[in-house]
């Protein structure tokens, strides 16, 4: 098959690595991670993308994307299938299931996910953010203009109100993928938490579900209640919020 | 109207918390009613803010400056108050649902409705359908709001509003739902009686949910 993968910036080195050793022939597409923050802005490009390679080609499109806020509801299949992981946003993609991602969720909501490439391909000099959810902003910035268009006091007090959700961070993860050289990163991540007073964990990433999305092993999903692993749209077909475990489902347009 | 309101208005627009703080001070000395000064100063105010945050001239920092400066001089105002001058406009438990530590949002919305003359039960984060049913009990809650960012989260909006009807405590109010993943069609599909797709609507939504 001539696959196109159209991934997440965070998932770089992992879609790089899987394509390359693909039994299929995958060209890969990698978007910026910042338009996480603009879920309508990342559909557009991400729909751009698809229909553009209704005419280049391809057997099949494989989206490295999860709902990511409602991103990818709404994308609809051109012309060839469409496959999309199952999955809330990259930390289910980085941790190998729903089900690894929902037991670390339970266990402990208030926790930031470090990965290597998100960390390396940050576009600002300041905090940085948790992965799934982050802005990139940089706070200096944006302290500097509440300085000048509300005075000192508020900018204060809107930086505290703003960054109040940090707060309730209590866990720090970071997950190695076991490609390239994370040594610093994790450093970095370790700081991070014994900056912030968090508790600090280096845990296994598992790449089988960005390998199973590069290498055609999607599944099949009937006679499954919580859907198999990867959403299979036929062409013309749209994504659409599921709202239970299956996090995403199709539906026909006419 | 007195000099002393339109000071108190326009800080409480502006932001300006020391200002207001200062000018209910006067208000008060200068023997104008708490009362007076709660709504035509401080409510209208709010009013005021949330009609140019829905006309896209005030952002959310803003909102947070006004709601701030409102705040303060509330704090000021309330030993004043009589019992006649502030008629509650309900009573409204709010959180963000299990599983969720974002509350930007919540805690905007919760200004808002202060601001617009209703009674706030603050449960902050990563509440529990118990603890939304206990409170609700204990304060006879009108409005239950929840808030969610995460689509991880979303669904507990859910799994809140059936064990309301388990605890038979869901015919007796209104729940109110918004977040960043939260749409129209999701608040209908989870049984939900309102959704406002920010802060300022919020109010809007939860005065027009009390009114009928």
């Amino acid at each position: 098959m001539r696959l196109k993968c159209i991934g997440c910036e965070v998932l770089a080195r992992a879609i790089y690595l899987c394509a390359a050793q693909s039994p299929h022939l995958v060209d890969v597409v990698l978007l910026e991670r910042g338009l996480h923050n603009t879920p309508a802005k990342l559909r557009t490009q991400l729909q751009d993308q698809i229909d553009a390679s209704a005419a280049q080609g391809y057997d099949a499109v494989v989206l490295a994307y999860g709902l990511c806020g409602q991103a990818t509801a709404g994308l609809i299949s051109r012309g060839v299938p469409l496959a999309i992981p199952r999955a809330h946003d990259c930390i289910t993609l980085f941790l190998g299931s729903r089900q690894r991602y929902q037991e670390q969720f339970q266990a402990s909501p208030g926790t930031y996910w470090y990965t290597q490439d998100y960390i390396e391909r940050r576009s600002d000099q300041g905090s940085t953010l948790a992965l799934g959810l982050g802005s990139d902003t940089d706070l200096q910035t944006v302290y500097a203009e509440y300085v000048e268009k509300y005075g000192r006091e508020n900018a204060d007090y809107l930086m505290e109100v703003m960054g109040a959700w940090q707060r309730h961070y209590q866990r720090a993860v970071y997950i190695d993928l076991g490609v390239g050289d994370g040594t610093a990163v994790e450093a970095y991540a370790q700081g991070e938490a014994d900056r912030r007073g968090w508790t600090f964990e280096r845990m296994a990433g598992d790449l089988v579900l960005i390998r199973r999305l590069l290498y055609g092993d999607w599944g099949d999903d009937s006679g499954s209640t919580s859907g198999s692993d990867f959403l299979i749209l036929k062409p013309g077909q749209s994504v659409k919020t599921a709202y239970d475990d299956r996090i995403i489902d199709c539906v026909d347009l006419s | 109207m007195d000099q002393l309101l339109k000071d108190i208005y326009a800080g409480v627009i502006d932001g300006q918390s020391a200002l207001v703080q200062e000018k209910v001070k006067d208000a008060l000395a200068s023997g104008l009613n708490p009362g007076v000064i709660l709504k035509e100063g401080m409510i209208a105010a709010m009013r005021e803010v949330g009609r140019r945050f829905e006309e896209g001239e005030f952002y959310v920092p803003e909102m947070l400056i006004a709601a701030r400066a409102m705040q303060s001089g509330l704090a000021l105002l309330k030993p004043h108050l009589q019992e006649s001058d502030v008629k509650s406009a309900g009573k409204v438990v709010i959180g963000t649902v299990k599983g969720d530590l974002h509350d930007i949002g919540k805690n905007l919305v919760a200004m808002m409705l202060e601001g617009a003359g209703f009674e706030i039960y603050d449960l902050g984060t990563d509440v529990t359908p118990q603890k939304f049913i206990e409170t609700a009990r204990s304060v006879d809650a009108d409005i239950i709001a929840m808030s969610a960012l995460l689509t991880t989260t979303m669904t507990n909006m859910k799994v809140t509003i059936d064990a309301l009807a388990d605890a038979g405590l869901r015919s007796s109010l209104k729940v109110m739902v918004g977040g960043a993943p939260i749409t129209d069609q999701y608040a209908a599909q989870i049984g939900a009686d309102g959704y406002a797709v920010d802060a300022s609507r919020a109010v809007s939504v939860a005065k027009s949910l009390l009114s009928h």
